[in-house]
């Protein structure tokens, strides 16, 4: 055991918690109620009517949800100002813990992703944990749900190439899930039902994660030494961003989040949220609490939990397990869409998972501030669709005063002289609104100004000013367009509607024209339709609206442009938005970018023939022999060899498939018998003697052509 | 350099009752396969390849129903797998070619193609750093299995099972639907005649 550290975290009584989640919140509440105030009498003055109650009752939702966020920006300001003492990384001395004995496992669940990103991203973070010297407490595992066969066997072959290039055998497995029944979270459930219990911590990572090996072995010290805790969530930097649109979230995320996340952990503290990622987890409190029900009724609300990770870190919590964010720890990274389209999809999914927690909010026995994180994060999408309500509760009464004929008579006002003219007072309420949406953005500015290491690192004041200018001019165009896609998405989901997208064309200079004008084409009609109304209804009216009504307009232009990378390029030579990770990049991050480019300009252009996997799989000694080794030892395990033989495994049925695959091609087998013949290791054996061993007359004409291929490779 | 080919049959233009072109493709399948085991050193292809037709040119005149490539291939995979078993110490008589698979696998974590290719179908005795190397490395997917189940806790989520139930009642989401026009109705009467009234 090892010796007690000198704890000064200081752990507030239940009853200041309390205290402080009531200050964070009543501050939110008393400004909106305040303002709003102020827009039910603007209303009142010009005469009260039904349209008006609605009206009201969406501004006073949007503006404490807009309050919410400018409380976090204000109170994570003081806070990084005057410092704090109640948070996980001021447990003093807690890197003096020993962890000889204590086993992590650093797992990488992924699903179809592109191997070689995921693969390098593993090798970066490996490499810089043994250059801590603490390499031999942590085993890797990258657990797969790949569907494809292609990216099966690509990611079984540059498994092989990382252990033997790392000298990492034994170090870092793979393994790879026969059916992805409940996707990530079932990956992971899977992952602890066979090795968790061989591991005190495991540290998932998401196929994008980097990790610095300090932050790693921090984390894992941060564990030791507060046996209490049962999650730490980093705050992963957003870094390796080349398009304009990445680069400027990038931006904001380096920029803002600091600030944001330290407003977040005044009112959380120990109750605190995961995000999925990046996060260290006490693997037994975890395998005992965090098994996700099945929500009653059917989809999308009903059936498995898509969002595990809010829900998870809820459960955590029931058990009076501490749930922390590390937010001032450094060395955590990811990256993020590249273009708008990108993003959007993401948001989809999101948005499914996040709705669903509606049904989870009123789960007995959970903590209050977990039904916090829930609704927060609800209402992040909910947003969408009552702001676009309100925006045409808004349109609708001016419509109908012109179709009544009605005149406004502005009537004094019940707050006295000093709100000035209808006019006037509209304008205040107004400039409240944009003040409270901007102020965080200023204060994270100020923020900066007060850091000068930092503020050196976003390349001075000036280009971090213009940095907000420009972030902020274009979250102005793109708000319009989250809000009709999260409104399609709610409305979607709700309705149970599953909405399709087609895999995203995408050029080396990102988005092009004919797919953003064919996903966009929508946007720009409401847009254009929208401004003739409003020009119609009323020129002024018109004028307040060119800022919604613009991001509609040209969200063409907008998602083209902004997914270029040349633009981005641009930006940053002119010291636009740059981040710490840009100007002073960390050794993880220089490692990973100059061996992507490498293998960017190294590797094989030649696009890969339909099913090279398969082929791959089948035709190459090696890569036959990876691949049937990892099948074999699954049926060590009771559940894969359960599994196995659900897929027939062994059975005539599969060696049958093998033989038309040999005698007719891949195309003649359904993409399920494809993936059940790859599945049997006896067949892939077989497969591999008889491709080599039969004349070429007996096999089918693609085998002969891949044959050939593999005969010319170098 | 191993001599070139025999003519045990005699003829000018055929090998062993072949024909040169078959021999030819014969050669070209055997040679493929050797380059797929990323044998690079030209010699010692030729090398392999010419030791698998002289065993081929040997069995063929015994199976004159059989192509050259047919007999050639075969005799690749019986040299392969008979060379794997002395190197490995296993029976060559597995039968389920899981010999094969592990040769390969032990060729791969050697570093066959790398390091020892002049080893390749050698006959012994080989050097002991590459006995070692055959015999002792494995390919481990993962940590010995340390098996458990996971169980869901229950969540009680109250009155809202009652409400996600609802669905299954028949009809209700018709009902629904009409229940959610009536209130419409009502509502856009509401706006329109309250501000007149107003």
């Amino acid at each position: 055991m090892n010796d007690a550290p000198d704890i000064s975290l200081t752990v507030l009584p239940r009853i200041r918690r309390g205290w402080r989640l009531f200050l964070f919140y009543s501050s939110a509440v008393l400004l909106t109620g305040l303002v709003s105030l102020l827009f039910a009498d603007l209303l009142w003055r010009t005469g009260w009517s039904a349209a008006r109650t609605i009206l009201l009752l969406l501004f006073i939702v949007l503006f404490l949800l807009s309050a919410v966020g400018c409380m976090h920006g204000v109170y994570g300001f003081f806070i990084r100002i005057f410092g704090t003492n109640h948070r996980i990384t001021a447990l003093k001395n807690f890197r003096d813990q020993k962890i000889s004995g204590v086993s992590t496992a650093v797992i990488f669940p992924i699903y179809n992703e592109d191997p070689v990103r995921v693969y390098e991203g593993l090798r970066a973070t490996y490499e810089s944990l043994e250059r801590t010297g603490e390499v031999e407490h942590f085993d890797f595992f990258i657990l797969s749900d790949s569907t494809d066969p292609d990216k099966w066997v690509e990611e079984e072959r540059r498994w092989h190439e990382l252990v033997r290039d790392l000298d990492a055998l034994g170090k870092i497995y793979y393994r790879r899930r026969l059916f992805n029944e409940a996707r990530k979270s079932g990956n992971v459930r899977d992952f602890l039902n066979t090795w968790g219990r061989r591991y005190r911590y495991f540290l998932c990572c998401d196929a994008d994660s980097v990790m610095r090996g300090e932050t790693l072995v921090d984390l894992v010290k941060l564990m030791e030494a507060r046996p209490t805790v049962g999650l730490i969530q980093t705050v992963p930097a957003l870094v390796n961003a080349e398009s304009l649109f990445g680069r400027i979230q990038q931006f904001a995320n380096r920029l803002y989040a600091p600030v944001f996340i330290a407003g977040l952990n005044y009112w959380a503290l120990d109750l605190g949220n995961y995000w999925g990622h990046n996060a260290i987890i006490r693997t037994e409190p975890f395998m005992q609490f965090c098994d996700l029900p099945q929500l009653p009724g059917r989809k999308p609300f009903g059936g498995q939990i898509l969002s595990h990770d809010f829900v998870e870190a809820a459960l955590m919590l029931r058990e009076n397990w501490e749930v922390w964010l590390a937010y001032d720890l450094e060395g955590s990274y990811e990256e993020a869409p590249q273009a708008l389209i990108e993003n959007a999809q993401r948001e989809r999914r999101w948005c499914q998972g996040n709705l669903q927690h509606s049904l989870v909010l009123f789960a007995k026995g959970l903590r209050g501030v977990s039904r916090l994180h829930l609704l927060l994060g609800i209402f992040g999408y909910l947003s969408g669709p009552l702001w676009l309500a309100f925006l045409l509760c808004f349109n609708w009464i001016f419509w109908y005063q012109k179709f009544t004929g009605l005149t406004t008579i502005t009537l004094p006002s019940l707050l006295g002289n000093w709100s000035g003219s209808g006019t006037a007072e509209a304008f205040l309420i107004f400039l409240i609104c944009m003040i409270v949406i901007m102020l965080p953005k200023f204060l994270s500015l100020i923020d900066l100004a007060r850091d000068w290491p930092r503020r050196k690192v976003f390349g001075g004041l000036a280009h971090a000013a213009a940095g907000v200018v420009g972030e902020t001019v274009f979250s102005t165009l793109h708000a319009p367009l989250l809000m009709l896609w999260h409104t399609r998405f709610v409305l979607t989901n709700i309705a149970g509607i599953t909405v399709g997208w087609t895999t995203q064309k995408r050029s080396a200079a990102g988005t092009s024209w004919l797919y953003a004008a064919q996903r966009h084409w929508g946007h720009t009609l409401i847009g254009g339709a929208w401004g003739a109304f409003m020009w119609w209804l009323e020129p002024t009216l018109f004028w307040w609206f060119t800022p919604v009504l613009a991001g509609m307009a040209l969200s063409i232009p907008l998602s083209v442009l902004t997914s270029r990378k040349n633009l981005g390029a641009r930006a940053r030579i002119l010291g636009i938005f740059l981040t710490p990770e840009e100007t002073q990049p960390p050794l993880e991050i220089v490692s990973l970018r100059s061996r992507m480019k490498i293998l960017d300009l190294t590797g094989d252009k030649t696009p890969q023939p339909v099913h090279a996997g398969l082929a791959e799989a089948v035709l190459d000694p090696y890569v036959n022999a990876i691949h049937v080794s990892l099948l074999r030892e699954k049926k060590l395990n009771p559940v894969y060899a359960e599994q196995l033989t659900r897929l027939g495994a062994g059975s005539e049925a599969v060696r049958l498939l093998g033989e038309k695959l040999l005698a007719d091609g891949p195309e003649k087998l359904k993409p399920s018998e494809r993936l059940a013949v790859m599945a049997d290791q006896r067949v892939m054996v077989w497969l591999h003697q008889q491709a080599w061993l039969r004349p070429e007359e007996k096999l089918a004409p693609w085998w002969k052509a891949m044959i050939r291929e593999f005969s010319q490779r170098e | 350099m191993e001599p070139a080919l025999n003519n045990p049959a005699g003829g000018s233009d055929q090998i062993a009752g072949r024909s040169l072109e078959e021999w030819n493709a014969a050669y070209v399948k055997v040679e493929n396969y050797f380059h797929a085991l990323r044998i690079r050193n030209k010699p010692l292809l030729g090398q392999m390849v010419l030791r698998v037709l002289e065993r081929a040119q040997q069995r063929a005149p015994a199976e004159p129903h059989r192509t050259a490539t047919e007999i050639a291939a075969e005799e690749m995979d019986r040299l392969v797998t008979g060379w794997f078993a002395e190197v490995l110490q296993l029976s060559p008589t597995n039968t389920d070619q899981m010999l094969t698979t592990r040769g390969r696998l032990a060729l791969l974590l050697a570093d066959m193609p790398g390091r020892w290719q002049e080893q390749f179908l050698r006959p012994g005795p080989w050097p002991d750093e590459f006995i070692v190397a055959m015999r002792e490395n494995f390919l481990l997917a993962g940590p010995d299995f340390q098996l458990s189940k996971m169980t869901p806790r229950l969540l009680d989520l109250g009155p809202i099972t009652t409400l996600t139930n609802l669905g299954r009642f028949p009809y209700v989401r018709m009902i629904a639907a009409w229940i959610f026009f009536g209130l419409l109705l009502v509502a856009v009467f509401w706006l329109t005649h309250r501000i007149k009234n107003e």
